[in-house]
This record gives C-alpha cells, sequence and structure tokens, in this order.
C-alpha cells in the first residue's frame, strides 16, 4: 500500500476534546497545523482583550450566566479566567459587610449585587466595558464551537492534513 | 492604567465602543477564514474581503435602521 494513502487515524471525540480545551488543538491532532496556530492566537487573544477590558470579572457565572456558558468554550482561557473572578468573589465575601442602601421593594438577587458590587469598587464591571468585554471573551467561546465541529467533523471523515496533500494522495501512484 | 488592566475595567465612552468592534470583526474573519480557506496561503487575503465586506455590511445595516427610525411615520 502506497504510504501516501497510509494517513494517522484519529478520533473526533478526542479532536473534539482537544479542541475545546485548548482552542486551536483539535486541527494540530488532525494534521492542520497552521490553521491551528491561527486559531489558537486568535481565540485567545480575543478572549483575553475582553478580560483586559473588563477586569477580573468579565468571567461571572452568578449574574451573567449566558455570557459565562459562551466563555467556558474557549475551554483553558475560559477555566482560568473563572478562576480569578472567583479567588476575586471569595476575598470580598470573606472581608467585613459593607452596609448598601438599597430602594424598597428591591429583590433579594439584586441586593446582593448592589452589595457586591459597592465591595469590588472599581473593579465593578458597568455599561458600557461590560458588554464590550463580555462581547470580547463570548465571541471568543462561540468561535472555538465552530472550530470544535470542524475538528470532530474532519476527524469522524476521517480527513487529515491540508487540502494539496489529500489532492496528491489521490493521484495514482501517489505523489512525491 | 497597564497595571490595572486584568484587573480592574478600563473607562470607554460610548463613542470608543464602536470602533472596539473592530478588531472583534477581524477575530471573526479570521477564525472563520482559517477552517474555511482551501489554501492557507490565501488566508490573508480572504480575510481581508471579509472583512470589508462586513464593515461594509454593518455599515449600510446601520444606516438602513437609522433611516427606518428618523422617516417612519
Amino acid at each position: 500500500m502506497s504510504k501516501h494513502t497510509d494517513k494517522p487515524r484519529s478520533n473526533w471525540l478526542i479532536a473534539a476534546f482537544l479542541a475545546w480545551i485548548v482552542p486551536g488543538a483539535g486541527h494540530f491532532y488532525i494534521g492542520r497545523r497552521i490553521r491551528a496556530v491561527v486559531i489558537f492566537v486568535t481565540i485567545g487573544a480575543t478572549f483575553w482583550t475582553g478580560v483586559a477590558i473588563g477586569g477580573v470579572m468579565t468571567v461571572d457565572r452568578r449574574y451573567e450566566p449566558w455570557w459565562f456558558a459562551a466563555e467556558m468554550v474557549t475551554g483553558v482561557h475560559g477555566l482560568v479566567g473563572w478562576q480569578r473572578s472567583r479567588a476575586e468573589y471569595n476575598k470580598l465575601m470573606r472581608e467585613g459587610r459593607i452596609e448598601v442602601e438599597v430602594p424598597l421593594g428591591t429583590s433579594p438577587k439584586l441586593a446582593e449585587r448592589m452589595t457586591v458590587d459597592a465591595k469590588l469598587q472599581d473593579k465593578a464591571l458597568v455599561a458600557p466595558a461590560d458588554t464590550i468585554a463580555r462581547a470580547y471573551s463570548g465571541v471568543a467561546g462561540m468561535l472555538n464551537l465552530m472550530c470544535i465541529f470542524d475538528a470532530a467533523v474532519l476527524s469522524a471523515m476521517g480527513l487529515w492534513g491540508e487540502g494539496k496533500r489529500r489532492a496528491a494522495a489521490a493521484e495514482p501512484g501517489g505523489g512525491s | 492604567m497597564i497595571a490595572g488592566l486584568f484587573t480592574h475595567p478600563v473607562n470607554i465612552d460610548s463613542g470608543s465602543g464602536l470602533l472596539l468592534m473592530l478588531p472583534l470583526l477581524a477575530a471573526v474573519a479570521i477564525v472563520y477564514k482559517a477552517i474555511r480557506v482551501k489554501d492557507i496561503r490565501k488566508l490573508p487575503k480572504e480575510v481581508a474581503v471579509l472583512m470589508v465586506y462586513m464593515v461594509l455590511g454593518l455599515v449600510a445595516l446601520g444606516v438602513g435602521l437609522w433611516l427606518v427610525q428618523e422617516y417612519w411615520p
């Protein structure tokens, strides 16, 4: 059998998992190395630009669950961002209480959020920075979702490497 | 300001918010073309073309929506 038809086997589940945990790793696994580097750099830069704009509370599971879900699709980036915001939140909760005046009729959840924001002070995320910051970090997650699907589908189809290599392998006698 | 990055939010006025959408559009174009382009050497050109289309499309959408809200009875 020609060596050009012996392409490495890849498992689509592994490709999908790798693509999630480290953006670009799924494409690296299926032999698309340059694309893997481009994806890794772009998605990482987009996510951390969002955190740079919004600060440590950009990844916020308690008060922004949908953005949080999108941010978690970036894998290790989202997990590190979440860990940092959790550490900051827990540190604030251990400090002394701050009394905040809330209007009558305010829901307990909103009152809690107002108290947390008062403790956060200059780390609290407000408009318009919150929208832009979470747009960056959330869109990074959605882009990685697209990459996860792409890597998984290519792996499931048994495709490996860049397009030109596959075309060469299909020629009679294989390419050079 | 640099020392506060990643810890404190950046103060952004509403005008520069729109400009900050441009790098986001670039990221979308780069990642989309990175997985779709057949020849990786054509990636920069295809990303540039897609970005132009996206910016023009968003500008057209913005103008259209402005016209609607301005002149719709």
